[in-house]
Order: structure tokens, then sequence, then C-alpha cells
């Protein structure tokens, strides 16, 4: 007993003294305790890391202003940026999806943008208040296991997923902004009333995932035979390895069908920011020309959108879509969330 | 000369008063033992001897300097005093030789000299030194508490019913080293017990409480013999309490008439008379009828060494229990007659 | 002869009370939220089908596992400690290993193997085999202790091993059975990251979605207060059996034990049963994680990242367990040494967080930093709270026991050998308690390695653990980029849990 006691004082005694205090360094707020010369950004990334490390990697180097990532969640980070509110030590909010990006503008949480920024890219990706801008975009795709269901049996469009026929067949991630922007989409073509019916059904019909990437590996491991994602996921494994996508088809429903929808990834400088320069910098590096070469070269598999740069070739090219015309500022989060709470999804 | 010397010492718990007004004297190089029933105060008393409580009212000396009293407390890392807990309560987290040597300075402690003295002191072997407190015995555990109270050599030692916790065959054998060992060491001993046989086989001076009071203070054989109420002889051993009358020197009582210790007081009184004074002197047939009372034997119990017999005084006197040789022992049912040998106490029949 | 009544010293009262309201934050925000989001929004959020079917997945998940694990680990202890099963030391070793494995691994391991884990049976069997040791452990302990003798007895009244197992031995081992599978209970209320991988939605996945979804808004936070509810339901069965469970004292000298029970013939069942055990719950999933390492197409073995992370986890454990060591002392001191109706109160309160998932803690501690101190929100300083307010209760189990080992007459005894205040603290106290208190803190220091769920909400800004790290990778699909950091976390808790099921065995 002797023995064991002493030998478990050891163990404490020498994990103490091992690593040192390492995890203090992130401790506090950065940002102002930065560098004299240049501050240092807060960046509240809600987008895919990777995809974000490279960008901001390049404007580092363009710069010399270094960035820290907070990763998140769309609306997790959008609401959070609201409950913050000037005490927020976010200086730029990146999302993948355009909701979080108006639940903030709402509460007035961005600093205008400025209007050669604004210009760099098309019209359609800001929105009337000129508060953010869009930085990239992704279009909603149907995976579906191409041993299982032939072109003919596709659905025509993702409000015929609620039919019967499609019941523990098809997948979503209910839980995560890309999936409820889709449903905002639904929600801005087809009204409330009939989202709401679309829920229901969805409720019945639907296995609920992680993500993106498990509807995915579940469509290409026959699972289920279909799935409502974005195209990168495909584009991406696709170009990896195939694992999770080598059984699995996209079907774009075009047709201006609220599931052609294409999202807008938003980028925007928080009011409360203390290094308005510095952000607005970066929104301009995401939204300029080396930004949005980055992008279209990159391994992300999201679409570029400035008009300068030509997107990558291996997508499907954003003229073909034919996504709904939709406002960027009238996507609703707040109301979708509710419509799915409602509906049992959340 | 007096090593220690309490004065109207009072001490109370919130409501509850656990000593008032005890006074003792412990002469040096004495062993004196505290002998009370549990909740006595006898533990209280041994705490303020110690410094580890203060009284509320009266003084604690050691020799001439006073240790408590009105303004005066010296806390006790400053007392000298040597202190064995009940169950020895040695510190578990060091060996035998730490533990012996704990408050000895930080030099002797490394000699190891002393270390040798005192294990020879409680007759512990050599090889003890290098146990740990779990890896010994009860009895073992207890002369390593002794000779750790007795390393800084204190002015007096206070043990706190050391041997409650050991068994009937290490209990005797514990209690006799320890009492070499301080002899030996010419220590000055406060024991606090509740077993009186402990007391009066160990103590030079017994010293009996009751309900927070000191009763009686005395050698042991007086303590047995005179002792200073009916409630006091009953505790410190077997007695056979009889009513009786006191005239001139002797009593008349059940039992006959026995001789009383001289300066008893004459009339109606209370008489003690100890087991192993009653003798039995034969069978009923084969004495004379003049000599000695009747009675019949009831329960008989035997202890190899001796017994106790119940006698039934006839024809319809009170019962008494006699003690008497284990070769002598009579059946169950016999009708025997019994003598009183030596001198009974007697107590005022009204005082008590 | 221990009557001392002392008043409690003010300093320490103090600083009791300080700690006790620090761990009744998260608790106090659950009352006072769910108070004040009034009866109607509260009705909306709680009273539709999703709550009753989360309730549903919630009870049949915690219970179903409860028994389960009472089974598995009684038997299992049984075979161990009192049979002739060949390779006991082994076994028993091996069947409390899944506790160095958080739950979340071992679901990983199982999920990104198969799909087919997913759903309720795959949910039941991956918690199972990751939480009954919960149970073995204390019953194992329980049948050690056990009085030889009264199965003796039994026997010679006529009853045969069957007969003395069930009307003797499992009487006895109620209280530790009970104990460990209401202990597995919490642990599955508290569950996220193992069933939000398995595609298992109960109250805590919930939470965490809408938490995702909105923030800490009052959908999650109505949640936070029934599976609050949950929890204390449990938690007040778990206090009524401990009032009620009676320690036999342990008698001194070697305990006699007992003729093992001669298995002959079902020798290799039993052995395939453990083997079963062990594999399900360490072999699946240890060797899927070995599986990933080596051929996963997305490894790229970050060594950098590793390293970092590896140093966060290992920091924030270290600082977590010093200062939820820190806030336990004086509390465990106070309830030990001054017993009373207002110690015991403030030792209860810190016992609260056993009914509190780390996600509620969590949302709690974000609101009330954001509301209350915006200057704190967002610092290591928040996440460290968040940690002690989760594992003081561990931290004060270790801690009580240890002060107890170490009662006032020893400190009388060196006062008298003429030691001072600080003195006999350095000698004798510290050296004393320093061995229970360092185990407490080690328990700590593991609980926060592979912590995930607090972890994932309170991290500032540009902290990553291993657990967070993990988790992010997991959620993108990749395997291959998860499996060195939950590799990394097993390796870092593996030795240390190795170590204190040893000390709980050797000491019980």
């Amino acid at each position: 007993m002797r023995k064991g006691r002493r030998r478990v004082l050891a163990i404490v005694a020498a994990l103490a003294v091992a690593p040192g205090l390492a995890a203090c360094g992130g401790s506090d707020k950065s940002g102002s305790a930065g560098s004299p010369e240049k501050a240092t950004l807060t960046l509240y990334n809600a987008q895919h890391e990777p995809m974000m490390k490279e960008l901001v990697d390049g404007f580092t180097k363009e710069t010399g202003i270094k960035v820290n990532f907070r990763n998140g969640k769309d609306s997790e980070m959008a609401n959070q940026i609201v409950q913050e509110g000037a005490a927020s030590p976010a200086d730029v909010f990146v999302t993948e999806n355009s909701p979080a990006m108006t639940l903030v503008d709402s509460k007035g949480g961005f600093a205008k943008l400025d209007d050669a920024t604004l210009a760099q890219v098309p019209k359609q990706y800001v929105p009337s208040t000129g508060n953010w801008m869009g930085f990239a975009s992704r279009s909603t795709v149907f995976a579906y296991n191409s041993k299982q269901l032939t072109k003919e049996q596709l659905p025509a469009s993702i409000m015929d997923i609620t039919q019967p026929q499609w019941k523990g067949k098809i997948g979503v991630a209910a839980a995560g902004a890309d999936f409820q922007a889709i449903v905002s989409a639904v929600l801005a073509v087809k009204g409330e009333a009939a989202t709401a019916e679309w829920l229901k059904g969805l409720k019945a019909n639907a296995k609920v995932y992680r993500g993106n990437g498990a509807v995915m590996k579940a469509v290409n491991d026959g699972e289920i035979s279909g799935g409502v994602i974005y195209h990168y996921y495909w584009v991406n494994d696709r170009a990896e390895s195939g694992a999770n996508s080598a059984n699995t088809e996209l079907h774009y429903f075009g047709n201006s069908d609220p599931g052609a929808f294409v999202s807008v990834s938003g980028a925007g400088v928080l009011k409360a920011s203390k290094h308005q320069a510095e952000a607005r910098q970066l929104v301009k590096y995401l939204t300029g020309k080396n930004g949005q070469k980055i992008l279209a070269d990159g391994k992300s598999g999201e679409y570029s959108i400035s008009a300068e740069v030509p997107t990558n070739p291996k997508l499907k090219p954003l003229g073909e879509l034919n996504a709904p015309e939709l406002d960027v500022a009238k996507l609703n989060g707040p109301k979708v969330v509710e419509l799915m709470q409602q509906a049992g999804l959340l | 000369m007096t090593a220690l010397a309490i004065r109207q010492v009072t001490k109370s718990f919130g409501p509850v008063s656990a000593l008032t007004g005890v006074d003792l004297d412990v002469p040096a190089q004495s062993f004196t033992a505290v002998l009370g029933p549990s909740g006595c105060g006898k533990t209280t008393l041994l705490r303020l001897i110690a410094g580890f409580a203060a009284p509320d009212g009266g003084t604690i000396a050691f020799g001439d300097q006073q240790v408590a009293g009105p303004g005066v407390f010296v806390p006790p890392q400053r007392r000298q005093v040597g202190y064995v807990p009940q169950e020895g309560a040695l510190f578990p987290h060091l060996d035998v030789a730490a533990n012996i040597t704990f408050g000895l300075p930080r030099a002797a402690r490394r000699s190891g000299e002393r270390l040798a003295e005192l294990l020879d002191l409680v007759e512990l072997g050599r090889d003890v030194a290098t146990r740990y407190p779990h890896e010994l015995s009860g009895g073992q555990q207890q002369r390593v508490a002794l000779a750790r109270a007795l390393a800084p050599k204190p002015s007096i030692v206070l043990l706190d019913e050391p041997f409650s916790s050991l068994d009937a065959a290490l209990r005797l054998g514990t209690a006799r080293a320890v009492a070499q060992a301080l002899r030996a060491a010419n220590a000055t001993a406060v024991l606090v017990t509740h077993d009186q046989d402990e007391a009066l086989s160990l103590a030079d001076q017994v010293a009996v409480m009751r309900s927070g009071r000191l009763v009686q203070a005395a050698a042991p054989d007086v303590v047995y013999a005179s002792p200073a109420d009916p409630a006091v002889a009953a505790f410190v051993g077997a007695a056979v309490l009889l009513p009786g009358t006191v005239r001139g020197g002797t009593a008349d009582c059940a039992l006959g008439a026995v001789a009383v210790a001289p300066g008893a007081v004459e009339g109606a009184a209370h008489l003690l008379i100890r087991p192993e004074q009653i003798r039995i002197l034969a069978g009923s047939d084969a004495v004379p009828a003049a000599e000695g009372v009747l009675a019949r034997v009831g329960e008989v119990a035997y202890f190899g060494h001796d017994a106790t017999v119940r006698l039934q005084l006839e024809p319809s006197g009170p019962e008494v229990v006699a003690r008497v040789m284990g070769t002598r022992t009579p059946a169950a049912g016999e009708r025997v007659r019994l003598a009183v040998d030596g001198v009974a106490a007697a107590f005022p029949a009204n005082g008590h | 002869m221990g009557r001392r009544v002392a008043a409690y010293p003010p300093l320490l009262l103090a600083a009791c009370v300080l700690v006790a309201l620090v761990a009744a934050i998260p608790l106090a925000f659950v009352v006072g939220y769910t108070v004040s989001t009034g009866w109607d929004e509260a009705w909306r959020l709680l009273v539709r089908p999703r709550i009753g079917e989360l309730l549903v997945n919630t009870a049949r998940l915690t219970l179903g596992c409860m028994v389960l694990t009472a089974v598995l680990g009684t038997g299992a202890a049984w075979l161990v400690e009192r049979t002739t099963l060949p390779g006991r030391r082994i076994w028993n070793a091996l069947l409390a290993a899944p506790l160095a494995v958080p739950a979340f691994v071992t679901s990983f391991g199982w999920v990104s193997l198969t799909p087919a884990v997913e759903g309720y049976w795959g949910a039941l069997l991956i918690v199972t085999v990751s939480y009954y040791p919960l149970v073995f452990l204390p019953a194992a302990a329980a049948l050690r202790g056990l009085d030889p003798a009264l199965e003796e007895t039994a026997r010679a009244l006529g009853h045969g091993p069957w007969r003395t197992f069930l009307r003797v031995v499992l009487p006895q081992l109620r209280p530790a059975v009970l104990g460990g599978s209401l202990l597995v209970g919490l642990h599955l209320l508290a569950e996220f990251g193992a069933l939000q991988m398995l595609r298992y939605p109960t109250f805590t996945t919930a939470i965490f979605d809408q938490y995702e979804s909105a923030f800490n808004a009052p959908a999650a936070n109505m949640l936070a207060t029934v599976l609050v509810l949950c929890c204390a339901l449990l938690l007040t069965a778990e206090l009524r059996l401990r009032g009620r469970r009676r320690y036999a004292r342990v008698g001194r000298g070697a305990a006699r034990s007992l003729e093992p029970v001669r298995l002959r013939g079902w020798t290799a069942p039993a052995l395939v049963a453990l083997f079963a055990v062990v594999a399900l719950a360490l072999g699946v999933p240890m060797g899927s994680l070995v599986h990933w390492l080596v051929v996963g197409a997305s490894t790229a073995f970050p060594v950098a990242s590793l390293v970092t992370t590896a140093a966060t986890s290992i920091g924030l454990g270290l600082l977590a367990a010093l200062l939820t060591t820190a806030l336990a002392l004086p509390v465990a001191w106070l309830s030990v040494r001054y017993r009373g109706s207002v110690s015991t109160l403030l030792e209860r309160s810190t016992y609260v967080a056993n009914a509190l998932p780390g996600i509620v803690v969590a949302l709690a501690l974000i609101t009330v930093s954001i509301r209350f101190v915006p200057s704190a929100y967002q610092t290591t300083g928040v996440l460290l709270v968040g940690y002690a307010i989760l594992f003081l209760p561990r931290a004060m189990v270790s801690a009580r026991a240890a002060i107890a080992q170490a009662p006032p007459v020893l400190e009388d005894v060196a006062h008298s050998l003429g030691t001072r205040g600080a003195t006999t603290l350095r000698r004798v106290i510290l050296p004393l308690i320093a061995p229970g208190v360092g185990a407490g803190a080690a328990l700590v220091f593991l609980a926060v390695v592979t912590e995930l769920t607090a972890t994932l909400l309170l991290a500032p800004i540009g902290t990553r653990t291993l657990a967070t790290e993990f988790w992010s990778h997991s959620s993108d699909i990749a395997y291959g980029a998860a499996a060195p950091y939950a590799a990394l976390m097993v390796a870092i808790s593996a030795p240390a849990t190795y170590l204190l099921t040893r000390r709980t065995r050797n000491t019980s």
C-alpha cells in the first residue's frame, strides 16, 4: 500500500514538472497584446479550417498581419457575437452560409465595408446593407448511391424527397448550418406553410447525420440511397481517394428549384473590432484577386466568386446551376431553427 | 517533590460541565493512575495537563512553573510532556525509528544512539526500527508510542487509556513493560484508565474520578481497603455491602460480628466486605454451630486459580459473594458456615 | 475521545462559502434561467414531440446500460475474484482498462469500422463496454472485502454455491453494484461525444445541436433544465443508497481468503465470455485506432500539432488539477475537522456538480461570464473554473479520505513532542494527506485530458486540446487525421488510470 502511494506521488510529481505550463499561452485575449508594430487579428471562423488557413496564410504573407482563429459553427458563432456585443474579441467573422451573417447584421454587429471592396464581387453576393459580403459559394446537391438509384428515379425537386417512397432512404445533417441554409432557401422560395409541411415530411423520411461528410459516407456505404449536401464534399473526396464517394454521384436540381440553392459564404468586419483597418484589409484580401485565386486553385472545392478569377475547372460552372434567385440578405436563420424545432428535427 | 500540581481546575464544553474543581498532586518520579468510568472527565483532565486545551478556571503547575492559570497558558509544544494516546496514534507515514525520534532535534534524529536506548527501554528489538506502524502488533505499537513520548526526556508522561485497545493477553505484558520503562526512565507518569486492575497494579497513586470531580486520591491499597464512599468501593473492586450497626470497633451484620477500621462512626452503617474476606469454614456438619454463619451454596464460577461462590445466608438473609481458592471449591447446594477475615470499612448509613 | 466542540474558523469558513458559491453557479443558472424564460416560452420549448422522443431515447439507453453494466460488472468481478479462472491478475487489469479510454474514442473506433453500430443497439453495446468498469471495480472490491465466514456459514447451513451466491453474496454486493450502475447512469446522461458519433440523439447531444444552431438560446437552456432534473433523480437515488450503506470495519491483520469456486467445465466458456468483453471494449476500438493510424488515407501525422495540443491538454489538466484541489481542500478540511450542519451543507454543495453534465456547466459559464464578467469571458480562467466545478466531487472524495487519515490526535502528539503549527503541517499533515490529495489531483487531471464537451464550448480562442482536435477531425470523417489525437489521449491516461485502479484495489 505504501509503495503504491509513493508511486502515485511520483507520477503526480512527474506530470507536474513535465511539459511546463504550455497551455497558459492560449489564455489571454490576443490581439491587443500582440507585437507593437502589427496588430494580430482574431478571426471567428465558421468556415472549413484548412481552406481559411490557406487564405489567411496568403494574407499574412502579403501584409505581415497575423491572424488568430476561433473555430466554430455558423449559428453558434453568430449568436455568440451578438451576445458578446461590444466586448467581442472578434475582428472578422467568416461563415459557410449567409443566414449567420444576416443574423449578426440584423443586430447591428457589422461595420460597413468599403465600396471598393464590395465592388470586388458580383452584386448578387452583396446584401443591400453592404455590411458584409460573400467571398465563396457552394451548391446544394442530391448525392445518391449510383448502385441503388438510376437517373430516372432521382427526385425532380428537393420538395419531392418528402414523398413516401423515400422513407428511411435519405439523409440530412439537420443540426448543421449548411442544411439550415438550404431550408432557409426553401422558406424563401416556398413560404412558411409549405416549408413547415416539408420539414414534417422530412422528419418522417430522413435519417439525421452529424455532418455532410457523414451523410455522403452513408450514401456511399448504401445505408441510405441519397442525401442533401453541398457539392464540394463529393468533389474533395473524389480528389483525395474516393473512399467515401466511389459509389456516389451528384444530382443538381437546377430549374431554379430551392434544391439548386447556391449558398454564399460571407465575411464581415465587426463593429466591435479594435483593429478596423487591418480587419478591412483581411476582408478585402479574401474577396480580392489573390484571395480568390487561392480559393479557386485550392483543395477546398468551393466556388470562388470574383469575376476576375476563373473558377475551379473541376466544378460544374456556376452559370449552369440554374440556382433560384434569392436576396442573400433575406435568408432567415432563426426562423428556420424555430420551424425545425417545431418539426422535431432539432 | 511535587512534579505536577492541579488546583481547582474547571472546564466545561458549552453547557456541559466536564471538570468541577479538581485538585491533584503528582509526586516526582511517581506513577499516578486517574481512574473513572467513561465520561467522568479524566481524558479532559489529561488534555488540560498536556496543553491541548485550556482550563476555564484553576491552575496547573509543573514543579514551580505554572503552565495554565489566569493569564498564563503555555502551549503544548513548550510543556515538555510526553503523550501516549489511545491506540498509540503512531505517524503512519513514518517508520518506527522516525516515529521514536520525531521529537528530537535534527542532529539527535540522525545519530541513532538515543533510538537504540529507547528501543531497549521499551523492550523492542532493533529490527523493528525499520518497520511501519501497520506492520506492528498492537502491543508493539504502544511500546513505540511510549518510546516516542520518552525520547525528548519529558518532565511528565501522559498516557490516555493506552492499553484499552489491546486484547487481554497482550494487555498485561504491555502494561508491565510500559510501567517498567517509565520507572527505568525515572519519569513522572499520569495514566488515564477505566480499568481498576490496571490502575491498582501499575500505579503508586490512584485518583478516582466521578462526574467531573476527583473523589479520592491515595495509594492503591488504601483506595481498595478504605474507599471514600460505597460507589468508589464498588468501582475499584467487587464488594459486598451489608447494613449493620457499629459499636465499639465491631459491627453487627448478617455475617455476624465483623471488625471495623478504627475511627468508624458509631451507629447504623453500611459495611464493605470484599469477597476474598469471606471464608468458607467447611461443611455445616463438621463445624460447631456456634462458629460462623450458616449459608447455602448457590452458583459457583470456577476460574482455575480461584472461584467465586454465591451464598444464600440462612434462614433468609441476603445473598453474598465469596472468593475462594480454586482448590477448595464447595459444591452447589452444599450447606456451609462462613466467617469474615480482616477488617470491614464502614460508611454512615445516612451519609451517602 | 474527540469531543472538540470548536467554532468554525472564520477565514476557513469564508473560503468554503466561496467554493460552494462557485460550485453552485451552474445550478443557480439553470434554475434562474428557467424561471426567467417564463411559463409560455418554457411550455412551447418543452412540450413538443422532440422532447418526448429525446426523453424516451435517453431513458431507454440509460436504463438499458445500467442493467447491462450491473450484470456484466458483477459477473466479471465474481469470475475474477472468486473462481479458479486462470490468469486472474491479468483479467483484473484488462477488465479495468476501458476506464482509460474515453467513451467517445471507443465509439470512434467502432463507428469508423462499421456504421452498423449506429442507433440504439449499437449505442447500448458501446456505452456498456465503455462504462461497465464503473461497476466491475466496486463489485470486485466488495467481493474482496466480504467476510469469508459468512459464505462458509451459508455452506454449513446446507446452501450450494449458487444459492450461497444469491442469498449471501449478492445482497452484500448490492450497495457496490447499485452505486456503480447509478454512477454509470449519471455518466450516460452527460455523455455527448460517443452518442453524437453514433447518431443516437439524447438530451445532451440535442443541447449541443441547439447550441450549434442558436448558441445559448432558451431552447438549449430548457433542455438543460430537463437534463438536470434527470440527473437529480439518479443522484437522489445514489445519495439515499449511500446513506443506508454500512461499511464493514476492516479488521487488523491479513484477511483470510476463501477457497475459490472450481469452474471445471465452465472454465472455457468463462474465458470466452471475458475475452469477448475485452475484445468488444478494447480490442475492436484499439485495433481500429491502430488501423487508422497506420493505413488511414488522411494520416499525415502532424507532429507539431500533436505536440502543441498534447502540451495544451496536459497543461490544462495540471492547472485544473491544481485549482480543483485547492478548492477542495478547505471544504474537505472543514467537513472532516469541524462537523456540523453548516460544514455538511457546504460539503454537499460541492457534490451538486455530480448532477451537472459538462454541457450544462459550460452553457451556464458562457452565459454568466458574458453577462456579468465580460472580461473573463473566453479565457482559460473560465475553462478552468468549468473543469473545477465538474471535477470538484472527485477531488473532494480523495481529499476527505486523506484528511481523515490524519486525525487530530496526531497533531496533538506532534505538539506534545515540541513541534509548532507550521512544522506539524510540514512533518505530519502534509506527508499524510499528500498521497490521497495527489491521487485526487491525478483523477482530475485524467478527467480533464479526456474531457470533450465542456472543452468544446469553453476553450478560448486559439486553445486546441487533444480532445477538440480529435473531435474536429472526426466530424469531418477524417478518421485517419483524428486517430493520432485519440491515441495520444489514451497513452496519457492509461498508465495513471492503471495505477489509480491498483491503488483502490490495494486500499480497499
